[in-house]
């Protein structure tokens, strides 16, 4: 390489591959491992509002003790956008979720004593014709992004997790 | 880095005839570039053995009253020149012109740095990496804030605001920072949080930067982890001068249309003033200056105002009180993360707009005062002889940050007491011993991170010993830190190193060996908040982070247009702090990571076709690895790019100079807290420069990342756009 050619060399390096636009996600992204999907929202939000979160139980959640054993941890929060859908992606470790969950988090200092007072369920993935009350969608997710795990959130309809727990 | 193989020793004894006050004599005169006759600004010219120092002014004129008649030896040196030294006979009552012609060389470095064994050393005896950032460089980028210029230091890289030596702290939020910055060799971390402000000082007031890679707690204590930047500011010269300096420039508007926030460009004005006067006992300096930005993104502008001042008493030939003081108030818009899709208006569909802010943050803002005082005593009867030091020294933040739903505030004392000694021996030449003792008390209170206090007290000694004929010299030394944080119990830290240099004909080989530490910061033991609804709880119970590290280096003096420095480093962590998952839903500092940070550290500096022209490349190879621990694998660090490179070039013709600087790190191979959409990139970044001198008068046009490469470094924090300034300056 001929000394004089470096600075048209430096000029060519830089001159791509910066942020360009590029439209919102409508499928998972290349290189998530993780779950995606569309979040359609209805009712108002709430006032005391922290934020909607999507997270994952490996194992549907039995009792108090249960409901901060989700992934992943800080979890993303969702925009608020009112009654739209919008795209979601969420990166999940490998392995199986036997509940995928919109929680609904109330403003307030969260801790395993508060959990159940502030983290509500505001809607979950149903697997097809699923009907019952908690559903009954397991995804896996295997090195890539699991697509289509959509999720309705009704602002208007929410519980709290424990109103989900067996009857002891 | 680039280091010397062989540094004329220059600060030769001289003996003044005895005189008496009245039989002395003006000595004046000029200095030159011997390619270009062009003056040269700010050549320091001292007279050895006597305290009388001076600096060349923009017409390159220099001015000495009262020097004592008689022979007298004239040093004279500037950062990127050959250093000279002239005998004169200075007749009584009467005036001597001498002037000097300057050539340029390939030596970037000073022949002396002061910050690796906390005293005055050649460069070629030093056993660790040093950078030196010298003034003219510091000019030559016409920067704002003197992290700008340290950016450009082979191996050193800036995410978010922190600085990284060699892959040392990654992105941690401006928390913990694992470097430690001095000002005058007076350490300034912040009490509370134990981060940097990096315009804690004036940029003007900054003479030259020196930067030490690798472990330096041996001498420095907590926080010199990854390495130590010492900011000096500048001698006072004889006499009186001035200056006044005037910004004025604009950012560049978004590349797409679609990207647009604005009708107007954002623009940028800066004005500073700055004066000094230099006499036989004292000498003062004061500088003052404001500037304001609208920011090149939603939400970024920003005020600051500083105001500094230094100055030194000379009671005796041998003895000097130096005093510093700097106070500076920013305030600005924070754009703490940008607009994902349906998180602000104007979205337009789009994955992420870079340059709206996320409706969540709207609003949030920040002031954050701070202030440095320091005041030095020293006693050195000559060059040669021991000396002894004292100072003192008070660094005071105060921030408040304005946040919805509510905000918070913080106002942090950090107290610094030290005695050092540096004795050498009469008996056996060239060996000598800096012992020294220190006291730190720092204090927070913060509804954030509680009102909490903690104290460090220290003990060091360090000895350098010449061997054999062809002097290779051993430097071998400790530090004990004893800790305590709100009156509770005392650990103790132990900070040893060990070091060699090896000189080889053209080549002088180094290899060190020590240990660094950085205690946990007030705010990562006590911090007790709320995020977005995810609790953040403290930790008292945290234990200083510790690392050894080992470094193997050379310098050549390949020709006498070519320089090459070259290390092999090796970083063993542990006790590393992180933000960690506690209790399932909470956040809390907790000492987790073991890590090991190793690679190759390579620069080189020359002068390929001409005197005029200077390049400079650098390129560090780093293998970040967090090793396995409970249940995480071993993986990538997060935030460490494996391939840096810089290049930097200048040409001079004449009263005109012109030149550039590149940037290529590669990308992550690990992040954190990235939304999914976010792109990682190898930014590439260029930044020109033209510099014309006229008289009293200098104008330099600068343009940063002129090709307006659109990237990000740290999660949804759109980096600087291009942006196109010019500075006057006129200095008296």
């Amino acid at each position: 390489m001929r000394p004089r050619s470096l600075p048209f060399l430096l000029v060519v390096a830089a001159c791509n591959g910066g942020l360009e636009p590029t439209n919102a996600l409508t499928t998972c992204p290349g290189g998530l491992v993780g779950i995606c999907g569309t979040v359609t929202f209805r009712g108002r939000v709430p006032d005391s509002t922290a934020g909607v979160y999507i997270v994952a139980y490996s194992t549907f959640p039995q009792a108090a003790d249960d409901l901060l054993n989700f992934k992943p941890f800080p979890p993303p929060s969702l925009p608020l956008p009112g009654d739209t859908t919008t795209f979601y992606s969420v990166a999940l470790p490998n392995g199986r979720y036997e509940w995928i969950v919109a929680a609904w988090v109330k403003q307030g200092a969260l801790s395993p004593a508060s959990a159940d007072s502030l983290i509500y369920e505001a809607g979950f993935y149903r697997d097809g014709g699923d009907t019952t009350s908690h559903g009954t969608g397991i995804v896996v997710v295997n090195g890539t992004g699991t697509d289509s795990i959509n999720i309705i959130v009704d602002f208007d309809t929410m519980h709290p997790i424990s109103y989900y727990f067996p009857t002891p | 880095m680039i280091r010397r193989a062989a540094v004329p020793v220059l600060l030769v004894a001289i003996a003044f005839p005895a005189m008496g006050r009245c039989q002395t004599a003006t000595l004046y005169g000029t200095v030159r570039d011997s390619a270009t006759g062009a003056p040269l600004e700010a050549v320091r010219i001292t007279l050895p053995g006597v305290r009388t120092v001076a600096m060349t002014n923009a017409a390159g004129r220099y001015r000495f009253e009262g020097v004592p008649a008689g022979q007298v030896l004239v040093s004279v040196q500037r950062f990127g020149y050959t250093p000279r030294a002239d005998s004169v006979q200075v007749p009584v009552r009467d005036s001597l012109r001498v002037d000097f012609v300057l050539a340029a060389n390939a030596y970037y470095l000073a022949p002396v740095i002061v910050t690796a064994g906390k005293r005055s050393q050649l460069v070629d005896r030093v056993v660790a990496s040093v950078v030196v950032i010298p003034d003219s460089e510091i000019a030559r980028r016409a920067v704002t804030t003197i992290d700008e210029a340290v950016d450009k230091a082979p191996g050193v890289q800036f995410l978010g605001g922190q600085i990284n030596i060699r892959g040392s702290s990654g992105f941690e939020q401006g928390l913990g920072s694992r470097v430690l910055l001095l000002v005058d060799g007076v350490p300034a971390n912040q009490g509370d949080r134990g981060g940097i402000d990096w315009d804690l000082i004036p940029v003007d007031q900054v003479q030259r930067v020196e930067i030490v890679k690798g472990a330096g707690s041996s001498l420095y204590g907590s926080a010199a982890l990854g390495g130590i930047v010492n900011l000096i500011t500048p001698d006072i010269p004889d006499g009186a001068h001035g200056r006044i300096r005037a910004v004025g420039g604009t950012f560049a508007p978004p590349p797409h249309s679609i990207w647009e926030f604005r009708d107007a460009r954002g623009a940028l004005e800066r004005l500073d003033v700055s004066g000094s006067y230099g006499g036989d006992a004292l000498r003062a300096a004061i500088a003052a200056g404001g500037w304001h930005s609208d920011g090149y993104r939603q939400q970024d502008s920003s005020d600051t105002w500083e105001l500094s001042g230094r100055g030194d008493w000379y009671p005796s030939q041998s003895n000097r009180l130096h005093f510093l003081a700097s106070w500076v108030s920013h305030q600005y818009e924070d754009p703490l993360r940008w607009c994902e899709f349906g998180r602000c208006p104007g979205d337009s569909g789009l994955a992420y707009q870079p340059f709206l802010i996320d409706t969540a943050v709207a609003g949030a803002f920040t002031r954050s005062d701070k202030g440095l005082f320091a005041a030095t005593f020293e006693h050195r009867p000559s060059e040669t002889a021991s000396s002894w030091l004292a100072r003192g020294s008070w660094l005071r933040t105060d921030f408040t940050d304005i946040r919805r739903p509510t905000g918070e505030y913080g106002v942090s004392n950090r107290e610094g007491l030290e005695l050092r000694g540096e004795l050498e021996s009469a008996s056996n030449p060239g060996r000598v011993v800096t012992v020294g003792t220190e006291l730190t008390r720092s204090d927070v209170t913060s509804d954030a991170f509680g009102i909490h206090a903690e104290g460090a007290y220290a003990a060091y000694a360090e000895g350098e010993q010449p061997l054999g004929a062809a002097p290779v010299r051993v430097t071998a030394g400790a530090r004990v830190d004893l800790l305590n944080v709100d009156g509770g119990d005392i650990s103790a830290v132990v900070s040893p190193r060990i070091g060699a240099v090896v000189p080889k004909g053209r080549l002088v080989w180094r290899a060190s060996a020590g240990r660094g530490f950085r205690a946990p910061s007030l705010a990562e033991r006590f911090v007790q908040t709320s995020l977005a609804g995810i609790t953040v709880i403290p930790n008292p119970d945290l234990v200083p982070e510790s690392a050894w590290s080992f470094e193997l280096g050379n310098f050549a003096q390949v020709a006498s247009r070519l320089t090459t420095d070259v290390a092999l480093f090796w970083t063993e962590a542990s006790n590393l702090i992180e933000p960690s998952v506690a209790n399932g839903a909470e956040i809390q500092f907790r000492n987790v990571t073991r890590a090991r940070l190793a690679g190759v550290d390579a620069a080189l500096a020359f002068f390929p076709f001409t005197q005029r022209l200077g390049l400079k490349l650098a390129y560090t190879l780093l293998y970040a690895e967090q090793l396995a621990h409970d249940t995480v694998p071993e993986q990538p660090l997060a935030f460490r790019p494996r391939h840096l490179v810089t290049a930097a070039a200048d040409y001079r013709l004449g009263r005109f100079t012109a030149g550039g600087d590149f940037r290529f790190m590669s990308r992550y191979e690990r992040v954190e807290l990235y939304p999914p959409s976010d792109p990682i990139l190898a930014p590439k970044v260029l930044d020109l420069r033209a510099r014309y001198d006229t008289g009293m008068l200098s104008v330099l046009l600068r343009a940063q990342n002129v090709l307006n490469y659109i990237y990000n470094l740290v999660p949804q924090q759109l980096a600087p756009v291009r942006a196109v300034s010019v500075t006057a300056t006129v200095s008296y």
